[in-house]
């Protein structure tokens, strides 16, 4: 019996037992649409979670600290080395596949930032002049030269200075317009107040000259880069004493890596140095990796209703075979061999399962269509409530290149499988009794 | 063996268990069949005639004994070889035409074509030329229940020549027809026979023997008497 007779055989079959092959396909429809809905709305979650992924920092740079860090959580102890000394990020520095590591302190005092009487706020970052380029900084404007209290601010940075005898909260306007205010080549005063000996409060000013300011990066429009020294004059102003990095080390290093692919088996070596190191890869890779799981969870909720469906199936087909027993006989009497018999069962079982998986299919990407634009309806509202825009349409359910064909492989396979009993009991079944059944 | 024996059955035994009891279907049967011959298997319920067709037709296979069949020893095959002798040498034509209903008249007849893996084209030849001969070339497209009694056994007769088989079965061929069309049936396979076909019928009806050349009668599985037509 060759494949084009099979098939025929089979159509002709399900025709008979329409109503009954398309009910029993409608559970196949409920479980492949479910496991379309439920993976799509996995894969719009993941890609909203994960589709700017340079939201989560630059690709080629990995942060370190020192393995105290780590202990502080719990984790067992990293060893002495594990200190970001000015010699071991020396060292780090030499290393294979490092193209620029940089001490980064933040300056660990409360400072107040003023540009005339506007008040801004900033992270203020001490990093080494020499790395700037190393490091992706884009100076959207000025230069890329940090030192000698000249800074790099920022994209947002400008945003942030408002006019404390305003409304607080409200943004500044000058000249009516809209504009941010522009910081290249202004003069920020920063200003640090501790107690003195004495008791009394004494103030250090110091006045910052912004030479440059970065592209918007979402991972650091708020920093102000400094020089490391001038960072480290500050933080060691407010304390009353230089830190000492040659035993304490840095509390912070970023790591520049020449080959993003190299990134993770470099943060690999550094983590097993007893650091406590992240990157954005890593995170992206830890997200990816809970949101596959995820996608498995609502991939497994969806299979337990195909699961259902394949013993609709298979009872289906019990039926059908107990109502065409004399058939059957009469199958193997004009020589129909076991493997015919066979082959003709479990394909229609697999036909009931890749029908139903291509009407699931289609049914899961309307349900999940419909789903997309009602949520961003909604979204749109939220958002049009609180006084913004979207930037993007957000995605809520998306549905991946694989998955519709994944979905009718499964169910098909579903079908075939849950045809292999049935086709047994056919198979089984002795010509002469079944030729005389009534 | 001579020339022209086409069957060779000796020492077959076939027991069901039933419960308990044994039953013996078949208890040392021993028969020759010749080419070209039209017999019949008679006797009352249980005689075991049924049996002996079914091993005949490859069916089922016997306890003891051996059927040799064209030179072949049938007892001996797997279930495969059993599905491809039923397919190259039986045809079978039961009591109640086991016609699929939902096929037309032509479909039916070509049926057993599907699984020599004949093509399309020469499957639908095929079965016009069968039901053709069996008188039946106006209703091709008819489904079983829009034919007669007399007219389903025709195709279901049409269906057991298909692939040109060397023996041909009756289980009962005229048992569900009226009289009338039971002669017709009858007529119909003498025809076959004259033209060489080897035919076997089981009945207990004696009118069937009339048209027979050989009649057996068998008793509690084993043959009893065997009588041949006068020429």
């Amino acid at each position: 019996m060759n494949f084009r007779d099979l098939l025929r055989v089979v159509w002709s079959n399900l025709n008979r037992m329409r109503g009954r092959a398309i009910m029993t396909a409608l559970g196949v429809v409920i479980g492949t649409a479910a496991i379309v809905v439920l993976i799509a709305l996995a894969s719009g979650l993941q890609e909203s979670a994960t589709g700017d992924a340079t939201a989560f920092g630059p690709v080629n740079q990995i942060t370190l600290l020192p393995g105290a860090f780590f202990r502080a959580f719990g984790a067992p102890s990293g060893g002495d080395e594990s200190v970001l000394t000015p010699d071991i990020i020396k060292e780090i520095g030499r290393r294979e596949g490092v193209t620029a590591i940089t001490p980064k302190e933040q300056v660990a005092a409360p400072t107040t930032i003023k540009l005339n009487r506007l008040v801004g706020s900033g992270t203020l970052t001490g990093i080494d002049p020499l790395v700037v380029r190393d490091m992706g900084l884009e100076v959207e404007r000025g230069a890329d030269i940090l030192g000698n209290w000249t800074v790099i601010v920022g994209a947002k940075v400008g945003e942030s200075f408002v006019d404390p005898r305003e409304r607080s909260g409200t943004q500044v306007q000058r000249n009516g317009s809209e504009e941010p205010l522009d910081l290249l080549g202004q003069t920020l005063s920063v200003s640090i107040t501790k107690l003195g000996d004495d008791g009394k409060p004494i103030t250090r000013t110091v006045r910052l000259r912004v030479g440059g300011v970065l592209e918007e990066t979402g991972s650091d429009d708020y920093a102000i880069y400094m020089a490391l020294a001038d960072a480290e004059d500050l933080t060691s102003w407010y304390s009353g004493q230089r830190p000492d990095r040659r035993n304490d080390g840095y509390s912070q290093a970023v790591v520049v890596v020449d080959d993003t692919q190299q990134l993770l088996p470099i943060q690999r070596e550094l983590e097993d140095d007893g650091f406590f190191a992240f990157s954005a890869q890593s995170t992206l890779q830890q997200i990816n990796i809970l949101f596959a799981v995820i996608q498995a969870v609502f991939g497994g909720i969806g299979a337990i209703a195909l699961l259902v469906a394949a013993i609709g199936i298979a009872n289906t087909m019990i039926m059908s075979i107990l109502e065409r027993t004399r058939e059957i006989g009469l199958m193997k009497a004009v020589g129909a061999t076991n493997r015919d018999v066979m082959s003709i069962f479990i394909a229609e079982a697999g036909a009931i399962g890749f029908f139903g998986g291509i009407a699931g299919v289609l049914f899961g990407i309307g349900a999940a269509k419909v789903i997309d634009v009602i949520a961003q309806a909604y979204i749109n509202a939220q958002l049009a409530s609180s006084g913004s825009t979207s930037s993007d349409p957000i995605s809520i359910a998306i549905i991946p290149i694989w998955l519709p064909i994944f979905a009718i492989v499964f169910s098909l396979i579903i079908g075939l499988a849950s045809g292999i009993y049935p086709a047994l009991r056919a198979v089984q079944l002795d010509p002469v009794n079944a030729l005389k059944y009534e | 063996m001579a020339p022209d024996t086409l069957i060779r059955i000796q020492g077959i035994k076939r027991h069901f268990i039933l419960g308990d009891s044994v039953v013996k279907a078949l208890d040392g049967v021993d028969l020759d069949i010749e080419q070209g011959e039209m017999m019949c298997l008679m006797g009352p319920s249980g005689s075991g005639k049924s049996t002996l067709m079914n091993l005949l037709g490859g069916l089922d296979t016997p306890d003891e004994g051996t059927i040799v069949v064209g030179g072949r020893d049938i007892s001996a095959l797997d279930e495969n070889e059993l599905a491809l002798y039923r397919r190259q040498m039986v045809g079978f034509v039961f009591q109640s035409f086991n016609l699929i209903p939902t096929m037309t008249a032509l479909e039916n007849v070509s049926f057993p074509l599907i699984f020599s893996g004949t093509a399309p084209a020469e499957r639908k030849a095929r079965g016009e030329e069968l039901l053709d001969m069996v008188g039946l070339a106006d209703r091709m497209d008819h489904k079983p229940t829009e034919l007669s009694g007399g007219q389903q056994q025709r195709v279901a007769m049409a269906r057991a020549l298909a692939n040109d088989p060397q023996i041909l079965l009756g289980d009962e061929p005229t048992g569900n027809l009226d009289s009338k069309t039971g002669v017709e049936v009858m007529e119909m396979l003498r025809k076959l026979n004259e033209q060489g076909q080897t035919i076997v019928l089981v009945t207990h009806d004696p009118r069937v023997s009339q048209y027979t050349t050989r009649s057996i009668h068998m008793l509690d599985g084993r043959i009893i008497e065997e009588e041949l037509a006068p020429l």
